[in-house]
């Protein structure tokens, strides 16, 4: 096979390594005009500034592969917030049982999703709205205004590098990879996409739908209380507002990243890379010199492009296969 | 009487409206009770006057849904269409004759542009929505930087504000916009065509349903119902800012489903959603008049708006 | 020909070498300043008319020439405007004003930023962070103050409905707890009703109808924001009785409280809160401190807090605020114009073309601030380890009444 015919083959077959491909390059004009995005310094600063974005992204693909909607993830991320800057001071419960903690209420509210998707019947758009607001009120009733101070371990610790060459964030989201890339070859993993894809035919195979999508929003419910867990570290205070702006960047991390919002189709390596380009796409714009509302104007014009690009690639793909079977 | 033996009953798809009627009704004597001080008829006006933007603005939405698609653009519009409105009126009524047109046309120009990313370019209508609200409060802004705009014509606030027969203008023109609306999408053929092409697109295909120009009218048609619901909230207000529509986005989501549409497209009544928006209205004029904090006041919220989906889903209906 | 082609460009690139150089030369001797605004909210009047006031500033004389100018836009997403500030920094800029989304969340990248030498101010919401600079009328009390105007106005005794603004902010849990503190002092005071208008006047109006009819006798509403539409709907829902009301700069407002017919019906208006000319005049601060010409010894500034009760109403017959005047005519502007975008006394170059388009007065030049005055402290709001005075939660632009017996 051609190498051209190759490439065209990866860059198709599913957004992942597309979005990648695109992240590195704009990190690349990125770094053209700023010369510092290039130190670790710099690397690690945008890993940071990523991490919570990609770590919702991720929790919200396993929802979205399993055909579902999750809208309650930002709802989640600042209950964990809140609860870190109240509870993982030196009096408190520290920096491991702040986790836990957070770990714990974020896993409740998933189950408490899937128990009204899964169990229940309800839609899921409608039913996380519900939840998102619940769960808005449960952290100004922890934290009225933002204040609260989170352990210095976890600020800095969780911020910083290791050994001065990696960062931790990297680590972190390498951490997330590995254990999706574990999970996907699982029979819950294959379960997830298979309901997504045809719930019906899923469940004439013997998969059990309920318990499928019950785990789908579980799972998502940890990643986001994590993804609450590391605003924590990367503000080092509490916030109980949650933030519309990062619901609908982590659809858009997820939408960017080649995973379907039907279900079926994508994967967290697409969603991470999403994540990749929004947040990379900020400093780009900025080092380009556009500013104001072009901003605006710009991440939704991205937005656009990733996903028509996306489908003219699934097209050439398509043509491809066509000459390579004649 | 069940839900279910009601549904046999009456007419396809009038049971989870009905439902939805009644819990609204409830909620209503759950006002009195708790503000046993209050002038109910005053207060059933107040509610009605402020859920006219949420059941024109869910109209469009609603659609949008029944085609198995969403529109997350409706807030900016609604804020564009204000901002239009009393920049080009400047308050005066001189210009409303050809403003209201040119609104309203910038509105539903909007909702093509949208339908023809999802239509010919396949864009997810989550992104492609999501992305032009984006791309056009981008462009407001550039125009307006925010800036407070210019008064609104008189004639518009004097609409929201008048009465005729005793009843307020915006409560006739409520129904009114809710027979017309029930018209379109229940009882027109294009309407029974929406339904088709959602509940089995590929079927519809296959028949032989003009399925891409359907979609771009459908999200034209959400773009003009956020424009009007924009232009009316100007008139209401006397006043306009560039964000004044993003609370009314989740809401409308939420009056669709909670009327009983499915998110894949295909079912659900206009009436539900018109059923949704009154209950909503209703549950926020609730969380008014409660003296509690926000905390308490959206815990309480997320918990009805739960309650009721499980009120409105018969049990054991998902198929799969 | 005296000169063939070849010499003549010779010539013409000497010369040109030789401007060049020159023209370095004075640059070098200009001084030039890197500026950032970086707004987090936008699209509301309020921001519009702050921001407009500042880019207005940054191209009047002499800082046109003197400030290169940019504005950027972060959102709402407290990462987003991390990450723009950390692109500030490497880009070089010698002063950030912000508008903050938290008053912790950007402690770190501020400290990032003052250790690469970086002025930071903050105007109208603050941080905490010590090396930052907070120009702000979030100390001046208005909670208090506003509160016990309207007490006095009431004679100590009447039906109250509280308008907050947005839940889970600092300003808004400073201010209410400023208020209910004066009222609950009096017992004929009694809150009947409280909601959420979140500083938007169209929710407000929606409220306040919602509240009216489910008490058809309250005398007062107490605002932050959101006034105009909450007097919108006492207008139309109860316009021979009106209400005792405290809160936003409007300008329709101010027309509404200033005028006898409607206070012949019992309204009885305050015009106060934040207004956004505070970020033009933090622009000024951090522009003195940046040139040298100003050396403040705290980093708490206080912006006076606008107070017109409704007898202090004076209409304008210009463009500008001169002579005490303090709000335009019907017509003028738009009634949500907020008057307190302008100050007469401390920016004088500012004026209606300013903060409605951004462009600079023609014939403006920089004047020279007057003396700035220090905030108190208030924990969590403008520092961290500090206690605020105690006398923190008092009115001290109003003399109380006695309780009523």
């Amino acid at each position: 096979m051609k190498i051209t015919v190759k490439i065209r083959r990866a860059l198709a077959g599913g957004g992942a390594p597309f979005a990648t491909v695109v992240c590195l390059l704009m990190y690349a004009i990125y770094a053209v005009r700023a010369p510092s995005a290039l130190s670790i310094f710099g690397i690690t600063n945008v890993l940071n500034d990523a991490i919570v974005l990609a770590i919702g992204s991720v929790g919200l693909t396993v929802v979205v592969l399993a055909g579902e909607f999750d809208l309650s993830g930002v709802g989640v991320i600042a209950i964990a917030n809140v609860l870190v800057a109240t509870t993982s001071g030196a009096t408190g419960l520290g920096a491991v049982g702040s986790l836990a903690l957070v770990l714990a209420i974020g896993l409740l509210v998933g189950t408490i999703n899937g128990v009204l998707v899964a169990l229940f019947h309800l839609q899921s758009l409608a039913a996380t709205i519900g939840t998102m607001i619940a769960c808005e009120g449960v952290a100004l009733l922890i934290l009225p205004a933002p204040g609260g101070e989170v352990a210095d371990n976890i600020a800095t610790g969780l911020t910083g590098d290791v050994a001065g060459v990696m960062p931790v964030a990297l680590l972190i989201l390498g951490g997330f990879a590995a254990a999706w890339f574990l999970f996907k070859r699982t029979s819950l993993g294959v379960a997830i996409y298979a309901t997504g894809a045809d719930a019906q035919a899923a469940r004439l195979s013997g998969i059990n739908l309920r318990r499928t999508r019950l785990v789908a929003f579980m799972l998502a419910g940890l990643c986001y209380a994590f993804a609450g867990y590391m605003l924590s570290a990367e503000t080092g205070t509490g916030d109980p507002r949650v933030s519309s702006a990062l619901l609908l960047f982590m659809y858009a991390a997820v939408a960017i990243g080649g995973t379907s919002l039907s279900g079926g189709k994508g994967g967290v390596f697409g969603s991470l890379a999403g994540a990749g380009i929004l947040t990379v796409l900020q400093k780009m714009l900025f080092a380009l010199g556009v500013a104001e509302f072009y901003t605006n104007i710009f991440n939704g014009i991205v937005m656009i492009c990733a996903l028509l690009f996306g489908n003219l690639a699934s097209l050439l793909v398509g043509s491809v296969r066509r000459q390579v079977a004649k | 009487m069940t839900a279910i033996s009601l549904h046999h009953r009456l007419p396809e798809g009038w049971g989870v409206p009905l439902v939805v009627f009644a819990c609204t009704a409830f909620l209503v004597v759950v006002i009195k009770l708790i503000s046993p001080g209050s002038a109910l008829a005053q207060q059933i006006e107040a509610i009605l006057v402020t859920a006219i933007f949420l059941v024109i603005a869910s109209m469009g939405q609603g659609l949008a849904i029944l085609l198995g698609g969403i529109d997350l653009s409706i807030g900016v519009v609604m804020g564009l269409a204000g901002m239009m409105i009393s920049g080009l009126t400047n308050g005066a009524d001189a210009a409303l004759g050809w403003a209201v047109p040119a609104t309203l046309a910038s509105c539903a120009g909007i909702g093509v542009f949208n339908g023809l990313g999802i239509a010919l370019a396949g864009i997810p209508p989550f992104i492609m929505t999501l992305a032009s609200g984006s791309i056009f409060f981008g462009i407001g802004l550039g125009f307006t930087a925010g800036a407070a705009q210019r008064p609104v014509a008189p004639v518009l606030q004097k609409l929201m504000s008048g009465h005729v027969f005793g009843l307020p203008l915006p409560v006739l023109l409520l129904a009114v916009f809710a027979v017309a609306a029930m018209a379109f999408q229940n009882g027109s053929v294009e309407g029974r065509r929406l339904y088709a092409i959602g509940s089995n697109p590929k079927a519809a295909k296959i028949v032989g349903l003009p399925i891409r120009p359907l979609t771009v009218a459908v999200y034209g048609v959400s773009g003009l119902c956020a424009g009007i619901a924009g232009v009316l909230l100007a008139g209401y207000a006397s006043a306009a800012t560039l964000d004044m529509g993003d609370p009314f986005l989740m809401p409308t989501i939420a009056a669709v489903v909670i009327g009983g549409a499915r998110v894949t497209g295909g079912r659900g009544l206009y009436l539900g959603t018109f059923a949704g928006a009154l209950f909503l209205s209703v549950l926020e004029t609730i969380i008014t008049v409660l003296s509690l904090s926000q905390g308490l006041r959206d815990i309480i919220e997320g918990t009805i708006i739960v309650m009721a989906l499980l009120l409105q889903t018969a049990p054991g209906k998902r198929r799969f | 020909m005296l000169f063939a082609t070849r010499q003549k460009v010779l010539l013409a690139g000497a010369a040109a070498l030789l401007f060049a150089g020159a023209a370095q030369q004075s640059a070098a001797e200009e001084p030039h300043y890197k500026v950032f605004l970086d707004m987090s909210y936008s699209g509301n009047i309020w921001q519009a008319a702050a921001a407009n006031g500042i880019k207005a500033l940054a191209a009047t004389p002499p800082y046109d020439k003197e400030v290169e100018f940019k504005t950027i836009i972060s959102g709402t997403d407290v990462q987003r405007q991390i990450s723009d500030i950390q692109s500030m920094v490497a880009a070089g800029a010698n002063a950030i004003l912000i508008y903050p989304l938290s008053p912790t969340a950007l402690n770190r990248v501020i400290r990032q930023a003052c250790a690469q030498h970086v002025l930071v101010f903050t105007y109208d919401a603050t941080v905490t962070e010590p090396c930052a600079y907070n120009v702000s009328n979030i100390t001046a009390r208005y909670g208090a103050n506003s509160a016990q105007w309207m007490v006095n106005q009431l004679g100590g005794k009447g039906e109250l409905v509280i308008n907050h603004g947005v839940a889970g902010t600092a300003v808004t849990k400073a201010y209410d707890a400023q208020a209910l503190h004066i009222f609950s002092r009096y017992p004929g005071i009694k809150i009947v009703g409280e909601f959420y208008g979140n500083w938007n006047d169209a929710t407000s109006q929606e409220g306040v109808s919602k509240i009216l009819a489910a008490h058809p006798n309250l005398d007062a509403i107490w605002t932050v924001d959101g006034t105009y539409g909450s007097l919108q709907a006492v207008m139309k829902n109860r316009p021979d009785r009106l209400v005792t009301i405290a809160g936003q700069s409007n300008n329709g407002y101010r027309l509404m409280i200033a005028d006898p017919k409607l206070q012949a019906r019992g309204l009885r208006g305050l015009s106060s809160s934040a207004g956004p000319a505070v970020g033009p005049y933090a622009f000024k601060v951090m522009m003195e401190v940046l040139t040298g010409q100003l050396k403040p010894t705290q980093h708490n500034i206080e912006y006076p807090l606008p107070w017109v009760p409704y007898t202090d109403v004076k209409l304008c017959t210009g463009d500008r605020f001169v002579g005490g005047c303090n709000t335009f005519p019907e017509g003028k502007v738009p009634p949500l114009f907020i008057d307190t975008s302008l100050n007469g006394d401390l920016l004088p170059e500012l004026s209606l073309t300013a903060v409605q388009e951004g462009k600079p007065t023609p014939g403006a030049r920089i004047q020279k601030l007057p003396d700035i005055h220090y905030a108190e402290n208030l924990p969590g709001i403008n520092c961290e380890n500090c206690t605020a005075p105690p006398d923190a939660m008092e009115p001290n632009l109003v003399k109380p009444i006695p309780v009523p017996k």
